[in-house]
């Protein structure tokens, strides 16, 4: 079965900075935002693609808990615990 | 596509394994309730689920059969242990467990994630039945799923399930009978490519073009306003803290009652036995070692009980993981992880359960080093020791005992927090923590029967699990205390002084000393690693006291403490001195066996589980000679 749009969903970690993208921690919350790239130790990034973390879905911060971490995040209809050394490998546009 | 014949599956034969898989929270374990009535076994008795648990559905579901429920997994990049195993059964490169078809419990909220994990059930070609759950949280978000139009999209029958009130079950095991009769066709699953970005836009693409499900989702109103509160910035952690102390008021004061029926009961029953033939040593033996060994256990029944149904009742409303995520940050800069903390909560009842459910943290030097701290959690064995030793050293009020008592629980939490800490930063130094990225499921009402069950079924397997080594040991102390070699004679019952206990006992004596206690104190300290709380029934029994009497069995041990002298002289044995050092080597020590067992099964290393023996015990002894020496020497007797 053909894949739409894969070439669109590479992920190979880039090392071109888009300027347009942000880094997850900064986004304020319940701003929806899209994931650009995920850039960070090879197991870990691949472990949050296989959550759903993947570029171009659709995730929202949801809450900060007490001691600043972890964020709260939402990603296809789950809400999952990200630490912010977890967020920060996650750019978003 | 791939396809399948039925008929070396047949639904009848006995061996046939019907596996439930799914990923966490997805109401599998609910699942598994409601298709075996509750009547499946652990084969670890689990603090939350962390193991296999087995079961045969019930007559209602037709010809009964073999079911599995598997641990969920997340994901099958970097899996925790628990995880890994669950993948092993799936792929079917478990020794012990083949799945012949699978039940793949889908939550209707979560359509992509889960039928993403669904393409490596899809791909094992095995017959395979999907349950939509949750469905009742679609309002939530605003949705509606057509679980014909998934079946139709998928090529896989799709029944909705709500295992909580059993609706659907029936249909559920319909379709898989239907599905071992005909020739099996279909199943797009397993076409869900096994890069993630590729099978997420697969997943995407087969949704959208089935049309199965209405409308984007809204995000879930309840949830947010509940974790608004929860996760509060001032009001997240007086939350946190109220819940666990509610938790620890319930286990003790909720269990009392209990715990004092039991007691009493187990008394008459010791008592009858004797009772029926005063003289004969069988009957002694049945009543003080057998029938009071049983009942020390029992005792603690009420409280392990209430643990475990207030901890089902947490996980299963979603309060559980929230606090793991609240603890994150503290537990992480100690080298630990917030899955740490459900182990850390279950070690204040027992370590045994509280080492299985370390199953869940993903990386073995952050497990091993929970683990690790998890004998100084003050278990509830160690209560009747405290209860005991706090009532002869502060015989005065009650509430000082109280608050000793609750000083000592926060302590040891506390040197398990500095001996995490100072552990991770000598041994694992220049290690990266290991991933978070824990789920926060949806918060929902609690169903009490289905929690009841769950509850029943995690504590009668701890209890039979933990109950026949203490009865053992219980038996045999009881023996080698009231037998003995006396030469020229045949083995025989034989006062105290000249028992095989005494023997082992006196050998011992120069270790005892320095803690201020004698040989019969050290009888009790050696009989405790079955189990803690057997210190106190051998106290009973080395101090010689007879529950016939009116008072209570605690009152009489109090009263023969408090005249009990080294032998020859008029030096009593407990003084403040020597009843803080003990509190301090009970806070230590670890004294239990079952604990070591399962330590070293669970690291796989003799070395370890040795080690960590070694460590705690030595450290007990060593502080609480400290303790007593320095006490003595500021003049406290």
């Amino acid at each position: 079965m053909k894949v739409e749009n894969d070439s669109r969903f590479h992920l190979q970690q880039l090392t071109v900075t888009v300027p347009s993208a942000q880094l997850l921690s900064s986004i304020p919350l319940n701003k929806a935002v899209r994931i650009d790239r995920l850039d960070g130790p090879h197991q870990d990034c691949a472990r949050l693609l296989d959550l759903g973390f993947t570029p171009g879905e659709e995730i929202t911060i949801t809450q900060r808990v007490p001691l600043g971490d972890p964020l709260i995040v939402r990603v296809r209809g789950a809400l999952l615990a990200l630490r912010r050394r977890e967020a920060a490998w996650i750019w978003v546009e | 596509m791939s396809t399948q014949t039925a008929e070396n599956t047949p639904a009848t034969s006995k061996d046939h394994v019907v596996c439930l898989v799914g990923m966490p929270n997805s109401g599998k374990t609910t699942l598994m309730n409601a298709l075996t009535g509750g009547n499946f076994k652990t084969a670890n008795y689990a603090g939350v689920t962390v193991s296999l648990l087995r079961g045969r559905s019930k007559p209602e579901f037709g010809t009964p059969r073999n079911i599995v429920d598997l641990p969920g997994v997340h994901s099958s990049v970097a899996p925790s242990p628990e995880e890994e195993l669950a993948v092993e059964v799936i792929e079917g490169r478990h020794p012990k467990v083949k799945p012949d078809a699978f039940i793949l419990v889908v939550d209707a909220t979560q359509l992509e994630r889960h039928l993403k994990f669904g393409g490596l059930v899809g791909r094992q070609g095995k017959p395979t039945v999907i349950a939509l759950t949750m469905s009742d949280l679609l309002v939530r978000t605003g949705q509606s799923v057509s679980a014909l139009k998934l079946a139709n999209a998928l090529g896989i029958p799709v029944i909705p399930v709500d295992p909580r009130t059993g609706r659907g079950v029936k249909e559920l095991v319909a379709a898989l009978d239907g599905l071992s009769g005909l020739l099996w066709v279909g199943n797009t699953l397993a076409d869900v490519p096994t890069e993630p970005v590729a099978a997420f836009a697969h997943i995407q693409d087969i949704l959208r073009r089935s049309g199965a499900v209405t409308r984007t989702a809204q995000p879930d109103s309840l949830t947010s306003r509940i974790d608004r509160f929860v996760l509060h910035r001032y009001l997240g952690f007086p939350v946190f803290f109220l819940v666990l102390i509610s938790l620890f008021a319930a286990i003790f004061w909720m269990a009392q009652p209990f715990m004092d029926l039991i007691e009493a009961a187990f008394a008459i029953a010791a008592d009858t036995v004797k009772g029926l033939a005063p003289e004969s040593v069988l009957m002694r033996f049945l009543g003080d070692g057998v029938i009071a060994g049983v009942g020390a256990v029992a005792v603690f029944f009420p409280q392990i009980m209430i643990l475990f149904f207030l901890m089902t009742l947490l996980e299963d409303s979603g309060y559980l993981a929230r606090g793991a995520a609240l603890v994150d940050r503290p537990l992480s800069y100690l080298g630990l992880h917030g899955r740490s903390f459900v182990p850390m909560l279950s070690g204040f009842a027992c370590a045994i359960p509280a080492v299985f459910a370390a199953r869940a943290i993903p990386a073995r030097r952050e497990r091993l080093l929970t683990i690790w701290i998890l004998p100084l959690m003050s278990c509830s064995a160690r209560l009747p020791v405290y209860a005991l030793l706090l009532a002869a050293l502060l015989p005065a009020a009650a509430w000082q005992a109280g608050l000793s008592l609750a000083v000592i629980y926060v302590s040891s939490l506390l040197i398990g927090a500095a001996v995490a800490g100072i552990a991770a930063r000598i041994f694992m130094r220049h290690r990266q923590p290991s991933l978070l990225a824990m789920e926060l499921p949806a918060y929902r009402a609690p169903r009490w029967w289905p929690i009841l069950r769950m509850t029943w079924a995690r504590g009668s397997a701890y209890l039979k699990r933990a109950g026949v080594p203490i009865m053992i040991v219980s038996a045999v102390l009881w023996g080698i205390s009231n037998f003995g070699y006396v030469p020229g004679a045949p083995i025989a019952s034989t006062p105290m002084e000249q028992s095989f206990a005494s023997g082992l006992g006196q050998r011992l004596e120069p270790v005892l000393r320095p803690m201020g206690v004698d040989w019969r104190v050290g009888v009790g300290l050696i009989s405790a690693f079955a189990a803690r709380e057997v210190f106190v029934s051998s106290m009973a029994i080395v101090f010689h006291v007879d529950s016939d009497d009116e008072e209570t069995q605690q009152k009489g041990l109090l009263k023969q403490m408090n005249s009990a002298t080294f032998p020859g002289t008029t030096q009593r044995i407990f003084t403040p001195a020597s009843i803080i050092g003990l509190i301090v080597f009970f806070f230590f020590s670890l004294q239990c066996f079952s604990t070591v067992a399962v330590v070293r099964k669970e690291m796989n290393s003799w070395k370890l589980a040795g080690l960590q023996l070694l460590f705690y015990t030595g450290l007990g002894y060593a502080l609480a000679v400290l303790s007593v020496q320095t006490l003595r020497a500021f003049g406290v007797a």
